[in-house]
């Protein structure tokens, strides 16, 4: 039981430092993670036992990946005006995103855990992990990978898009939400309610769109 | 009647849209294993809520508390998985080389995303 509530007061506590400090990059899971993960090796843990504590959070995770389903149908509106520029903009993005992360670490000749890990970290990390039981990855480096992602995205993106000139809210919410899923949309919301609304889009499209390709490459 | 359902305690109403959400899961993951569709079945699950919505099969304010409730700790829900990276610690110098292929996953795929829908959004005044 205790693993459980270390788990939660993580959690709550880098949700507590986030407010405070404002930023996306200070991010709950990343900070849960790494409190949680490095007590477990202090007190040398095995993961399964962890594992098996954590069950009742864990259990919630499918269900919340279907509510994913909730906000793609509140913006259906912003979607069905602008679709030409969401969908087609949205999914070339994610497509070349997890192209590179396919190709780029067979190029390198990264270990095959790596490879198939990386190549799901365009989708949000509820999904990864789902998916990881499809293309045989490790389920708890897909879904770190696509925390990074995530992360990383929030950080760099946003002055890559303005280096590129894309300035219009719609575009820049497709593409951090195309590749950068949920913390790339806590980034755009910082932007504007439009950017935030396009990003929602981009991440749930992108969930759709990685499991198609995980699909047909299996 | 909209209105029956904002009668309910607000607990009462999460514990509906919770069935409804976890009904949608195990619908999804039947689906998924008497097809043998190489899909997860929350993905599925997912794709048939948002079809389901569209027909006005379910409404929206059924499960608008339970699902804004998940989505809203979604970061918390696996964390249980991530903390399993303490297991690939191991892997040493090989996590610069894997945070390099995420960054030119990230540059490539929302530049492209970026430029393509820029070309392509139709200007209609700035929808609030």
């Amino acid at each position: 039981m205790i693993w459980l509530a270390l788990t939660l007061l993580a959690f709550a506590l880098g949700v507590v430092l986030q407010l405070r400090f404002r930023s996306p990059l200070l991010n709950p899971t990343l900070l849960a993670t790494v409190l949680v993960g490095g007590l477990l090796l202090l007190t040398q843990t095995p993961y399964e036992t962890y594992m098996q504590a954590t069950q009742p959070v864990s259990a919630f995770l499918a269900p919340a990946v279907v509510a994913l389903a909730v906000p793609l149908y509140r913006l259906r509106a912003l979607l069905a005006r602008q679709w030409r520029a969401l969908l087609l903009g949205g999914v070339a993005g994610t497509l070349v995103g997890v192209g590179v992360d396919t190709g780029l670490p067979r190029v390198l000749g990264l270990s095959l855990d790596a490879q198939r890990a990386l190549s799901t970290a365009p989708a949000t990390s509820p999904v990864a992990l789902q998916l990881a039981h499809i293309t045989q990855a490790p389920a708890a480096l897909a879904a770190t990978l696509a925390v990074l992602s995530g992360l990383l995205g929030a950080l760099v993106l946003p002055a890559f898009l303005t280096l590129l000139g894309v300035r219009h809210p719609l575009a820049r919410g497709i593409a951090l939400g195309a590749v950068a899923h949920g913390i790339g949309t806590a980034r755009a919301r910082e932007e504007g309610n439009l950017t935030g609304a396009a990003s929602s889009i981009g991440m749930g499209l992108a969930a759709l769109l990685v499991t198609l390709v995980v699909a047909v490459r299996s | 009647m909209p209105s029956q359902t904002a009668a309910l305690p607000p607990p009462v109403r999460v514990v509906l849209g919770l069935g409804i959400l976890v009904g949608f899961t195990a619908l999804g993951e039947m689906l998924v294993r008497l097809l043998h569709w190489p899909f997860p079945g929350s993905v599925v699950g997912m794709a048939l809520l948002w079809a389901a919505l569209s027909l006005r099969w379910v409404r929206l304010h059924w499960i608008e508390p339970a699902a804004d409730g998940l989505l809203g700790i979604l970061g918390l829900l696996f964390v249980p998985a991530t903390v399993g990276a303490v297991q690939f610690l191991g892997a040493g110098a090989e996590w610069g080389l894997w945070l390099l292929v995420l960054l030119a996953g990230l540059l490539l795929g929302a530049g492209v995303a970026g430029l393509l829908a820029a070309r392509l959004v139709r200007e209609e005044g700035g929808p609030r």
